[in-house]
């Protein structure tokens, strides 16, 4: 895999290209660069397969060299030392990153995806997604990339009923009945989606506010969903659920 | 139902017994109502214990004359009322307003029928069979003149009668057919046995005169004895003041054949309730021109607790069938407007009046107090607050060492690390630890020297990263181990300096701190080589916002020493200065 290295950093561009010599050897580093304007012209020069993009640099960011390309047909692992508007919308598309210092392991199992999913070629669409979620206000999001094994999918958040905890894994109930099981722990999808009004009922419930049809007392307390599913209401879940249920 | 009239002894019973009926008529078909239910319940106990008490009387009244009517002057024969004692009356059948035997608890063995629509009545006397008839003797007044007097019952002329289908039979006579239209006929029955019970009944066919006050009068002790002060025909409405001496209150009626048919009562008009009730007439004390003793009543004056305006009335003890606005007619009036030289207040008042003072004086002293205590719990919450505010705002800013700078530092010595440059990730990994240390640390103080440290590690780790030259000069004349200042007080100025100033410039860039001592200012400068800021686009970065805000903090919490910020462009970059006013 042909790479290019992005950061504003050269102690971090040192750092990595060390670091996937000796941990990565699939990955060939074809250039590196410290700022947008020659990461633009790496990439359109030397069409790479994978292009590690730093979030943060000086005042612009990574995501501005993403918008300056016309095609973006290739990977992106996001490195980024701390961003928490940037992270949470890579999250949402469901694109890898890592976070500096790098962990080794993680920048291994980052590799790897993203040369499993050169084959399925998908990314291309993830950067679209990625780049339309930037445009709008963090709470603003209406949908959210799943990462499935062997494809992504888009799915509206006016769609999900409900995601239930199976193990690290997360299961999300859609309204058209479908179920989707996405290798990311519940806590992840919490977080994210809890700036969109989703409720944290319980240790492995995740409830979305619109489908909630009743909040039954029985067993201290339940949710009734218009589904007619019935989601359990933790002790210290209760007062910020029946709080948040109050204000809609 | 209605118009056979139920004589009874007094009028109130009948009424009950009216009442009763009507009320069980009414509310039959709601007998579902329990508490309805309740009240005939206990109205028909009432009446068993009536019937058992009058019940000659009810029998008397329930004689039903089936034989032959006599249509004689108008005169229904077939609507019996009782007239009191032994007599029995039927009257005009066109006479509505008949009140019957009324009895009077000051006057015994005297009966009242007050009839004046009546032209004509028939009066009769009934005998039980054990009374020797032979004993009785009669007379007869009209008008207060007598027509017969001390007459025997002719025995010849009794007959047998039925009372109300019962099997006891009476001996009855008639005293024959009277005209009563404004007439008062009076017979006076007794037994030669008893001449001491003396029965009277009265037949009075005249309107019943409206009472008058002749006068009021205050009875008052003197030296002497006691003596009266006299208000002579009073008007409708008539001061009375009452002094400390006064005690007594007389009300003087007008003289009538019937004064033991009125009543008095006293009201209060502040609140309508009735604070005196006569049926009682005194004669004596006072006569009229004519030498007649005068009916009047004796008031004594605690019944007036208060100054203010006291209704007297005096009425008829009817029960009328007639309108309210027909029975004012009859009704006398007069208002009282009392004034006391000293209120009356009743123990119970004195001491609810002095607990409500009490309890209002101790309630606002509680609110005054409290008030009191509020205002100064408030103040100086507010105060504490505010510098706690101050504190704590400025900890939060100074704890604000840019995160993005942490994680890159990190990531510069995991690169000294990879390049296997040991000695280097060594130095570099324990200048980042006393760096977080000494912003973990809570200090709000630090010496010049430390100051002088902290930023010498910052640039260091910075200058891992990006590569520019720094030079941190002191004054000679400052005395670096003991002057003090707020800690991390420069370090935002020469973030900012690294990340808009020469980030970019790599090994060109260069940044100068300096220490001074002016005077007694002490003077802190931060200047770069970088591409310099526009002074005239003010808060561009977080950094420098958070800096004037975190000066205005300084400001507030040191106040006798001020805190002056200066940003000046220089040919080539920015001086940013910092003086601290009066500091040494």
């Amino acid at each position: 895999m042909k790479a290019i290295l992005i950061d504003d950093e050269i102690s971090n561009l040192e750092n990595l290209r060390t670091l996937l010599q000796k941990h990565c050897s699939q990955v060939t580093i074809i250039a590196a660069a410290q700022n947008i304007n020659d990461a633009v012209d790496a990439i359109e020069k030397y069409s790479p397969d994978l292009v590690f993009l730093d979030i943060q640099m000086g005042e612009q960011t990574g995501f501005d060299v993403l918008k300056l390309l016309p095609t973006r047909n290739f990977e992106v692992i996001f490195v980024t030392a701390y961003d928490q508007y940037g992270i949470q919308a890579v999250k949402f598309a469901a694109l890898d990153y890592l976070l500096k210092p790098i962990d080794i392991e993680e920048l291994i199992n980052a590799v790897n995806k993203a040369e499993h999913k050169m084959a399925a070629q998908i990314q291309n669409i993830q950067l679209d997604f990625l780049l339309q979620q930037l445009k709008k206000p963090e709470t603003n999001v209406s949908k959210i990339a799943l990462q499935m094994q062997s494809e992504i999918r888009y799915v509206a958040l006016s769609e999900i009923i409900r995601c239930e905890a199976d193990n690290t894994y997360t299961r999300f109930f859609l309204s058209s009945n479908e179920k989707i099981l996405v290798s990311k722990s519940l806590k992840e999808y919490a977080d994210l989606l809890r700036p969109s009004g989703f409720l944290r009922t319980h240790q492995s419930h995740l409830v979305n506010p619109k489908y909630v049809k009743s909040w039954l007392k029985e067993d201290g307390g339940i949710l009734l969903l218009s589904s007619g599913e019935k989601i359990p209401v933790s002790k210290p879940n209760k007062d910020s659920v029946k709080q948040a249920l109050q204000k809609l | 139902m209605k118009k056979s009239r139920v004589g009874l002894f007094s009028t109130v019973n009948i009424q009950i017994l009216h009442k009763t009926i009507h009320l069980l008529f009414q509310t039959l078909p709601f007998l579902f109502y329990g508490f309805s239910f309740a009240i005939i319940a206990t109205s028909l106990m009432k009446i068993k214990l009536n019937l058992m008490k009058k019940i000659i009387f009810i029998f008397l009244s329930f004689i039903v004359v089936v034989s032959t009517v006599n249509a004689q002057k108008g005169i229904n024969f077939n609507l019996i009322y009782a007239a009191g004692g032994k007599m029995l009356m039927c009257v005009d059948s066109s006479a509505k307003n008949v009140v019957y035997s009324l009895g009077f608890p000051n006057q015994p063995y005297t009966s009242f029928n007050y009839l004046p629509e009546v032209n004509n009545v028939s009066i009769s006397i009934n005998f039980r069979k054990n009374i020797s008839i032979q004993h009785y003797r009669y007379t007869i007044l009209v008008d207060n003149k007598p027509i017969l007097l001390n007459k025997s019952i002719d025995m010849s002329q009794l007959k047998d009668t039925h009372a109300g289908g019962d099997e006891e039979i009476f001996r009855s006579t008639t005293f024959g057919i009277f005209t009563i239209k404004d007439k008062i006929i009076t017979i006076i029955t007794y037994d030669i046995k008893k001449p001491q019970d003396v029965y009277k009944n009265i037949f009075y066919g005249k309107p019943i005169p409206r009472a008058k006050v002749l006068s009021f009068s205050k009875h008052f002790k003197t030296d002497q004895g006691v003596d009266y002060k006299w208000i002579i025909n009073p008007k409708d409405r008539t001061r009375i003041a009452l002094t400390e001496k006064e005690d007594e209150l007389t009300i003087v009626k007008d003289i009538s054949d019937i004064d033991y048919l009125y009543y008095t009562t006293i009201k209060d008009k502040k609140n309508n309730k009735i604070i005196f009730e006569s049926t009682i007439w005194r004669y004596g004390g006072i006569i009229s021109k004519e030498h007649e003793p005068l009916p009047n009543i004796n008031i004594d004056k605690n019944i007036f607790k208060k100054s203010g305006d006291y209704e007297i009335i005096i009425q008829p003890r009817i029960k009328w069938t007639v309108s309210p606005k027909e029975i004012e007619k009859y009704i006398t009036r007069y208002t009282l407007s009392v004034t006391l030289a000293e209120e009356n207040y009743t123990k119970k008042e004195l001491y609810s009046y002095a607990l409500m003072a009490a309890f209002v004086i101790g309630l606002n002293f509680l609110l005054i107090l409290n008030a009191i205590k509020r205002r100064n719990k408030k103040r100086l919450t507010v105060e504490e607050q505010q510098k706690n505010t101050a504190k704590l705002q400025l900890n939060s800013i100074r704890s604000q060492l840019n995160p993005h700078f942490l994680f890159n530092a990190l990531s510069g010595i995991q690169n000294l690390m990879n390049k296997n440059e040991i000695d280097n990730a060594n130095k570099y990994l324990s200048k980042f630890a006393r760096l977080t240390r000494n912003v973990l640390d809570d200090k709000e103080l630090i010496s010049l020297s430390q100051e002088k440290t902290l930023l010498d590690d910052y640039l260091q780790m910075e200058q891992l990263r990006f590569g520019f030259k720094y030079e941190i000069n002191c004054s000679e004349n400052l005395d670096l181990d003991n002057v003090e200042i707020p800690s991390m007080l420069l370090q935002p100025f020469v973030e900012n300096a690294v990340k808009h100033g020469i980030s970019k410039k790599a090994t060109n860039g260069k940044i100068i701190i300096t220490f001074t001592k002016q005077a007694n200012d002490l003077e802190l400068t931060v200047v770069d080589n970088g591409n310099g800021f526009d002074t005239e686009k003010k808060h561009n970065g977080l950094g420098l916002l958070l800096s004037e805000s975190r000066i205005a903090l300084l400001n507030s919490i040191y106040k006798e020493n001020r805190f002056t910020l200066a940003i000046q462009p220089t040919p080539n970059g920015t001086k940013i200065s910092l003086t601290l006013t009066d500091w040494l």
